[in-house]
């Protein structure tokens, strides 16, 4: 029995692979992560980020474990959260410093996307980060559960009760904004 | 949820800007020039990987054993082989080797070699000193034990005794038990009969000393001295003699009573050798392999095994309670970071 297994590539073909997958998956990257932060600007970098980290760990990459795209969501998401730890971390120092400057919606650069009602617009920004995730990750770049479930490191299942919620509330607030 | 919604969603997908595909492009051609050499040399470690290795370890380590186990004791068949090595000192005794068989005499088994003494018997109406050697061999430490209490039940059924028994089973080199048994002369062929039976008889002498000139030159002493005595005892009767006489009559007289004595004793002295026959028995076994208990070719692969058994288990007990510390310490880390990552999300 054999492992399925990458074979080991060359550095000028791991890096040719490694550029057709950021050509291909670049745009999903990058709108998930403008529905997680909300600030295209801000998703621009940390997309960046992303994949400056994803060709320094490209040769890790088993195709096997996951599609390209799952693994590159799974950095994204840790790239994200740990941006919003350090300001998280920047916002409680300037607070000791009695410097209020609040991370608020008014900094970020406006609308998800251009061509987004404003009813859902405003709907998905009162969203919390969790709740976008997953519609991102469901709705925008239509994985399947599974996937969906291991860039979350959740199970499917809850996967789905997570979707179910965020898209219900999704309603409600678009509702209350027509 | 309506499907117009999500269909708005769909469509509406945010597209990367071209400042941002463009930085993604210059992003490979740039880290491909200043990737690190150990990073290309990197061999990182999957769980598969590791589930390789689980049984592989497994496998390394049975074949070591096998293969140390079975070239020890090919070395140690190689040492008993040319017999070279001390004998160690004898880890049982002769008397624990008494207790651990105390089953009633037994004939010689049938499995012990042994062929018929070629022992000249003593001459009847004639008195001599008869001195025997037998010298055996026996298969191994139990053969020796069990012929050694033989010897002694031999001795003892035909009324005779042991003068002296030195037994000797080392866990390697040559067992051995000499015995000294004492048995009467009448009956020494019988004897000599039943202890070749003990083992193979790798040797045997035998001496005979004639005893009769001896006995018959004390008899006439004996008698030479009684009528020396019958002699002094007449003169002493006398009334003739003088003081001086009789009292060196009377010195004389004591002197050939002192010397009847002792050559009286003299006589049973001789008489007694020559009732009783010696006979030197020299048992030993073939070359004593060290087999370690248990016995079996096979032994030497499961000390191994046991060895690793063992050294794995202290470093299982030595590790162990570290690795538990860690694995909690890191569940902890990974529940904590979880419980910080949806507050994030829920705060954004």
């Amino acid at each position: 029995m054999t492992l399925p297994r990458r074979q080991p590539a060359s550095v000028a073909e791991q890096a040719a692979s490694f550029a057709a997958t950021a050509e291909e998956h670049l745009d999903d990257v990058y709108a998930y992560l403008v529905y997680l932060t909300r600030d295209r600007s801000l998703a621009e970098d940390l997309a960046a980020d992303t994949f400056e980290k994803a060709l320094k760990h490209w040769r890790r990459f088993d195709a096997s474990r996951g599609s390209a795209r799952t693994w590159l969501c799974q950095i994204a998401r840790t790239t994200a959260l740990d941006w919003f730890r350090a300001e998280e971390r920047r916002r409680r120092r300037e607070e000791r410093a009695a410097v209020p400057e609040r991370f608020e919606d008014g900094g970020l650069s406006p609308g998800l996307s251009p061509g987004l009602s404003p009813e859902l617009e405003a709907a998905l920004r009162e969203l919390s980060a969790g709740e976008r995730e997953v519609i991102a990750l469901r709705v925008l770049l239509e994985l399947d559960g599974d996937e969906a479930g291991r860039v979350l490191g959740i199970s499917p299942t809850a996967v789905s009760t997570r979707l179910s919620r965020a898209l219900k509330k999704l309603e409600e607030k678009v509702s209350i904004h027509v | 949820m309506s499907e117009t919604l999500l269909n708005e969603i769909r469509a509406t997908k945010p597209e990367a800007p071209s400042a941002l595909r463009e930085r993604v492009r210059a992003l490979s051609v740039q880290e491909h020039a200043r990737e690190p050499f150990l990073d290309r040399l990197r061999f990182t470690w999957g769980w598969r990987r590791l589930a390789l290795a689980v049984p592989a370890t497994v496998v390394v380590a049975f074949a070591a054993a096998g293969v140390i186990g079975l070239s020890r004791d090919g070395a140690r068949d190689q040492v008993s082989a040319v017999g070279g090595g001390d004998t160690a000192v004898t880890s049982s005794t002769f008397e624990q080797a008494q207790a651990e068989d105390s089953a009633a005499p037994k004939a010689a088994s049938p499995a012990l070699p042994s062929r018929a003494t070629g022992i000249v018997p003593p001459a009847t109406g004639q008195l001599q000193r008869y001195e025997a050697e037998l010298r055996l061999q026996v298969d191994d430490v139990e053969a020796l034990s069990t012929a050694t209490k033989r010897a002694q039940q031999i001795a003892r059924s035909h009324d005779g005794s042991i003068a002296s028994l030195q037994y000797d089973a080392p866990s390697e080199g040559v067992g051995t038990a000499q015995i000294t048994l004492r048995v009467p002369t009448a009956r020494v062929q019988s004897a000599m009969a039943q202890l070749s039976q003990l083992g193979t008889i790798v040797g045997q002498r035998y001496g005979i000393d004639d005893l009769q000139a001896q006995a018959d030159s004390l008899q006439s002493q004996i008698e030479a001295t009684q009528r020396q005595i019958a002699q002094l005892v007449s003169r002493l009767q006398s009334t003739t003699l003088s003081d001086a006489e009789r009292a060196v009559l009377q010195s004389r007289l004591s002197n050939a009573r002192t010397k009847l004595t002792g050559l009286r004793e003299e006589l049973r002295g001789t008489n007694a050798e020559a009732r009783t026959a010696t006979i030197y028995l020299t048992m030993t076994t073939e070359e004593i392999q060290a087999v370690p208990v248990g016995g079996g070719r096979l032994d030497g692969v499961k000390d191994v095994l046991a060895w690793e058994a063992i050294a794995l288990l202290y470093a299982l007990v030595v590790v162990g309670p570290f690795l538990i510390v860690g694995v909690i310490v890191w569940l902890m880390l990974r529940l904590r970071r979880r419980h910080v990552e949806t507050r994030l999300l829920e705060q954004n």
